[in-house]
Formats: structure tokens, sequence, C-alpha cells
């Protein structure tokens, strides 16, 4: 009887469709797979560890750097924990600003999964219709904060200042444009007989297992499972607005392709619905100890300033405490543990990353698959190493 | 001294009856917000942040100089007394410039803290702005008379710590300001300026050179006399840029001279000597430490040799430990044998 032999393949850390530094170390008996293991912490910069060395506001730009593709989501995660913490409900101008922001994020991160899905799979012409259009976010975040990729518009206690009248003109006109940009997404993709036969019965993971391995976001509602924070947890007025939550059957790649791509729709309905019905009001909490105060009133008003100064220099007065709380991210649930110790930088900050539970489950999801159906399946559950490595 | 047992929000507490209320909720463990008040100077009473309630009194009373008695139920925190001490801060603030950005004290400034934890958002009140511009107290103290909210502890440091009295207020009500009345007594021993919650007193040494919470603060000796004043040396990207004290810490509890809170820039100077130099031909020249020693070695032997041990005579240094004097004059009698041994505090 021949010996059964398996060779072991390194997959990554520079495979350009591991979406980011993932290595996985891949045993192969033929072309199947008999084992995965992923290695990560490639792309560890620390942010968690950094942030006790900084304050709470300036803790923002960090986390736009986890999921890089959607980061306001970030941003909407972790102020809002901050918030938790300070028991401070912001403006709802402020909320529907970023419920916009972050919904315009999400889109953004799906352009990039959609783009670099397709194209890793050998699809090269979408990705050049995904990111034309995503370009028209990045127009709008410029807009609003100067940045396109990472905008750190938002801060502890509302945004950093009211939108222009501009903003609202081009989310308006992105508005419009999707829906029509999403059929012709759909024409390149969806009964693409190529596609079917990559995607359909690949990476397949039952409701039950992937509720084990605490997946979240399209990657579990692919699996028909129907959780999604905005909805069973309603943070930041989305209960004010109208959407559903799309869920799939098989639990396969197409499956979850075909979530992600109703979800293009589902935000978009979002994003209408605050901007028609964005209320007037202040963007940033009434509390001194939190909200910087107008430029105006610095120049003129002695304790403005000092607030300012203490506000910048020293960081906002958060209490002591321990909050968890978590929001639907574009991956996930993304969820944000402080502890706060009194002083004006936390004590300890633990991200919840969907991403690297994601990666965790990838064993489950590539195991008895072919070498070619890593890429399909690595693609599908749409993991961002920003995040996982932290 | 009898013993009087009093409440604070609620906390019975007994302590003597020389303490004031202040003196007995920090027995309590219970905290009253002070602004003139300091620990090392009688009460001065003049920012009226640590107001109390007593019961059966109408009126609030200053924590700081009202003495205990038996019975007696004290409340430090209610909605009045908050808006009490918002307002003696607005009042405070009312002509205060707008000089944070620029002002050295921006960081560590009591008023500064006390504004943002009352949660002042708006001063209703105005003032007529009065244009006085910034003085030298001394070529080492600058005072800012804008800045300055008339609490009186420089002028009580003055003459309770420091006995000497240079300072004093001059003018009366609004116009009043703290002027230098006797001139010839200051010594610019700095008290004032360590005592000063903002930044009315500065120093002009360490002018602009760095924000507080970016130097380092490093606790030391003070190295020019035996007493062992302790100091905290403001370090900042390896330099010295300032000297604080700390009221808790050493002999000195947060009191200095002249030499030590202005006299540091002698570490980083260009000037001093860092190798040793010998003359030669009646120049000095840079040689290294093995060829230095072994010449002082070898003169001093010969001297000892030659004239006997009396032909030598020792002066050491103020600025070195109680340790290395008591090794230096050690080896001067004993090694070199001569009673010729002096100090430079001794001269």
């Amino acid at each position: 009887m021949a010996e059964a032999k398996t060779m072991t393949l390194n997959m990554g850390p520079h495979h350009p469709a591991t979406h980011g530094v993932l290595r996985l170390v891949l045993e192969l008996d033929g072309e199947t797979i008999v084992k995965v293991t992923p290695h990560i912490g490639q792309l560890h910069r620390g942010i968690e560890k950094i942030a006790e060395s900084m304050n709470y506001q300036q803790i923002i730009p960090l986390t736009d750097r986890l999921d890089y593709t959607a980061a306001s989501l970030n941003n909407l995660g972790y102020c809002m924990t901050v918030e938790k913490l300070l028991g401070i409900d912001v403006p709802r101008r402020a909320q529907y600003v970023r419920v916009i922001m972050g919904e315009l994020a999400r889109i953004m991160g799906h352009h990039l999964w959609l783009g670099s899905h397709a194209l890793d799979m050998g699809a090269m012409t979408v990705v050049f219709y995904t990111f034309r259009d995503r370009e028209m976010i990045m127009n709008v975040n410029e807009e609003l904060s100067g940045y396109r990729l990472t905008p750190s518009f938002l801060r502890v206690g509302g945004i950093a200042r009211d939108i222009t009248p501009d903003f609202v003109k081009y989310v308006r006109e992105f508005v419009k444009w999707l829906p029509k940009a999403l059929d012709g997404y759909h024409t390149l993709l969806t009964d693409n007989i190529i596609w079917r036969k990559r995607t359909m019965g690949v990476g397949t993971v039952s409701a039950r297992d992937a509720v084990n391995y605490g997946m979240t976001g399209p990657s579990l509602r692919g699996s028909g499972v129907a959780y999604d924070v905005r909805k069973a947890l309603p943070y930041s007025s989305y209960d004010d607005f109208d959407f559903q939550v799309p869920v799939g059957e098989n639990g396969d790649v197409y499956d979850r392709y075909l979530v992600r791509m109703e979800e293009f729709k589902q935000s978009i309905r979002i994003i209408d619905q605050a901007i028609e019905n964005l209320p007037d009001g202040p963007v940033k909490v009434d509390n001194p100890l939190v909200s910087n105060p107008e430029t105006d009133e610095v120049m003129q008003d002695i304790s403005a300033l000092i607030r300012r100064f203490k506000i910048q220099c020293e960081g906002p007065a958060v209490p002591e405490g321990e909050v968890y709380h978590s929001i639907e991210g574009s991956k996930g649930e993304l969820g944000f543990y402080l502890v706060g110790d009194g002083t004006s930088k936390p004590y300890r900050m633990k991200i919840r990353s969907p991403c690297f539970i994601l990666t965790s489950a990838l064993p489950k999801l590539l195991v008895g698959h072919m070498i070619a159906d890593v890429i399909s399946i690595i693609g599908s559950i749409d993991i961002v190493l920003g995040e996982i490595d932290r | 001294m009898s013993n009087v047992t009093l409440t604070i929000d609620g906390i019975e507490i007994t302590v003597s009856k020389d303490k004031t209320i202040l003196e007995a909720a920090k027995t309590a463990g219970v905290r009253i917000p002070t602004l003139c008040f300091h620990e090392r100077m009688n009460p001065i009473g003049s920012c009226r942040m640590c107001v109390v309630e007593v019961e059966g009194f109408t009126q609030p009373m200053a924590a700081c100089d009202t003495r205990v008695q038996d019975g007696i139920s004290v409340t430090t925190n209610s909605g009045q007394l908050f808006r009490i001490r918002q307002d003696s801060l607005k009042l405070i603030l009312v002509n205060h410039p707008l000089d944070c950005p620029v002002c050295d004290k921006g960081g560590e400034c009591t008023l500064q803290d006390l504004v943002f934890e009352f949660g002042i958002d708006k001063v209703e009140y105005h003032a007529p702005k009065q244009d006085r511009l910034s003085e030298y107290a001394t070529s080492l103290i600058r005072y800012w008379p804008d800045r300055c909210i008339m609490c009186l502890r420089c002028v009580t440091a003055c003459r309770e710590i420091k006995a000497i009295g240079a300072i004093d207020i001059r003018g009366d009500g609004y116009g009043s300001q703290v002027v230098s009345v006797h001139p010839d007594k200051c010594e610019s021993c700095g008290e004032c300026l360590m005592v000063c919650p903002t930044g009315a007193l500065t120093e002009n040494l360490s002018r602009y050179k760095g924000r507080p919470w970016i130097s380092e603060r490093v606790m030391t000796t003070c190295t020019y006399c035996g007493c062992g004043c302790q100091l905290e040396l403001n370090v900042l990207n390896n330099s010295v840029i300032g000297v604080t004290t700390r009221d808790d810490a050493g002999v000195n509890r947060g009191s200095l001279c002249v030499k030590g809170r202005f006299g540091y820039e002698f570490i980083g100077s260009d000037e001093r000597l860092t190798k040793p130099l010998i003359r030669k031909n009646g120049k000095f020249q840079e040689a290294g430490w093995d060829e230095a020693l072994a010449l002082v070695a070898g003169q001093l032997s010969k001297i000892k040799k030659e004239s006997g041990p009396d032909a030598i005579a020792a002066l050491s240094s103020a600025r070195c430990t109680n340790e290395e004097n008591y090794l230096f004059q050690k080896f001067i009698r004993a090694v070199i044998g001569t009673n010729n041994v002096d100090h430079c505090a001794r001269l």
C-alpha cells in the first residue's frame, strides 16, 4: 500500500488574493485541502496598546485604520462606546449624519469587496465599475472632512462640524446613481455561468456552525441567520429607518455574495431616508466637559478658551468604569470594550474584530475543497487584515 | 487639646478642637475644592471656593478658616454650593485674559482645572477691561497683572514662609494689584512663583520652552549646598528646561532658594568643563583622566616628600555630597597627613 503523502504549501503573506498580509499554511492531498493553519500578525501595529497612551478623542484616527475599507463605521463604534461610558446621547442631527457616513462606508467596503473578490477569481471587469463608484463616496468624504479614505469625522459627543450643502448634493447624486450601477454589477456576475460554478456549493457553512464559530455580518446572514445589530439592538436612530435584513439559504459563497449585493440596496434606502429627513439642530452634545466650544466663543470667552485647552490638551473628562458596545460593521459585529480609570486616557481598549473571528472559521470553510477555492472562500468572508492584526 | 465630634456629609468624625472644617474634611476623606488655600500657610479666605453649609447657619461658610465646633453638621456639596462656586469662578474669570495658549502655566493651572471641573461654559458677567502690561518683578520673575486672580498666596508666602514681606497689595477693590513694596528685600527665591495657582507669576528662564505635560519630571536633590532640598528637574529632549518643587517632598517641602530654583542653566552650558586640562607652557591643554590623575598624584607625593605634609592645603566643595566630603577630609588627614583642610561653605 502506498504511503499517504501530503504537501505543505505556504499561501501568503504576500499573495495578492489573501486580502492583506495573511499567511495560510495549507496541507494538500493532491489538490484537496486537508488542513489549514492561518498565521496572522504581520500587520500588527499595537493599536489597542497605543490607545492606552492617547486621550479619548485622539484615538479616533487610530480606529479608522482597523477596517480601513469602511473607516467611518469604526469611528462610530468607538465613539458610541465612549459615549456609553460618559452616559451621553448625541443630538439627532449628528446621529443621522453618522448613519449616512456609516452606510456610505459600508457601501465603500462592499465596493472594495465586490471588485477584489471578482478580480481574485479572474473577472477583471467588475473592479473598474466598483472603483468608479467608490470614488463618488471618496468625494463625499473629501467634501466633508478633507480625507478620502479615513475621514475621522466623528467625535466623541457628535461630529466634527455641521455638514455642508455640497455634502447633501453629492449624497443625493450618489443615492440616485447607485441603483443603476448595481444593475450593472448584477449583469456582470449574478447569472454569469463561470461565477455561479465557482461560487455555488463552495465554502458552505450551516447556520448552526456559523453561529457556533461566532461568525457575524453578511457571512452569517448568508447561512440564513437574520442577525443584524442594527435591527437587534438599534443604535444611532436606526429604528427610525425602514430597511430589511437580507438573508441567504445555503450558506455558500454565492449566497454571501447575494446578501452583500442586497445590502448595497438597503444601505442606499437608509441613506435616502436619512438625508431627506435630516433633523435640524446642533451636531455636538451640549456638555462642557466633552464638546469643544465654537471658535467664535473661544476668541471672546475665557471659560470657552479654558475648556478648549483642557479638552484638546488633556482630553474629555471620562468617568471610571467599563463598557462594551457593538455596532454592525461592514464585515460583522464590531465591538469595543473600554475600561476607564477616571483619567482622560483609557486604561484598556479591546476591539472585538469580526474579521478575526471569521478568520478562525476559515479551516472549517476550507477543508475538503480544492486549492483554487481558497481564493473564492477568503473573498466571500471579506476579511480585512488591518482589523485582524490591529 | 480636647476633641470635638462633627458630621461631614454624613460621616461622623472626631478631630481636635483647633482644626478647621477643611482639615476635618480631609481627615474624613471628603474633598472640598480650594483655590487660595495652601497647606503651608494660614488660611487666606479670598477665593470662596471652599464654601460649605453648616446646619443652623443661613450663610455658607469658608471651610478653610472656620474652626470646627462640637456637634455641627456640614454639607460640602449641594446644588446651591455648586452654583456659588461656579459664580465665584465666573467672577474671577471676568477680567482674565485669553492667554491660555501662550501662558506657561497652561496645563498645570489650578484655575483651568476648576473651571473645567465646574463645567463653566459661559461667563455672563462683564467688567471694564484693565490694560496692565506684564512687568518684571525681578530679572528672574515676571509678573502678569492681568492673569492675577488676587488669591494673595504670593503675598502670604513671602510673609509667612520666607518671612520677608517684599510684596503686598496696593490699591483697593477692582483696581487692587500685587506690587513689590520692598524691592530691596526680595531675593528672587521664587516662593511666590511656586505657590501661584495661575500664570500670573512666571519664570523668565524657561519661558515658552515646553508645556508641563511634555516634559519629564525627575525628582532629585539640589546640588548647591548640604541642605539636601528636593526638587524636580523638568527635562525635555534630554535638557533641563526648568525646576519645580512638590509640596510633600523633602526637608524643604517645596521651598527653594534662588540658586536651587533658577541656577540650572550650568547643566547644559557650553562653557562647562567636561575634560581635565593640564597647563603646559602656560596654556591649558586637554588631557586624559589617567594622565591628569597621575600628574596630581605625582606632584602631591613630590611636595609631601620634599616639603612635608603641611606644605599642602585642601579645599573641598559644598556641591559634593556629605559622603564625598568625608572621604576627602579623610584622604587629606590620613593619607597626606595634614589638618589643612577646609570647605567652601565656611569661607
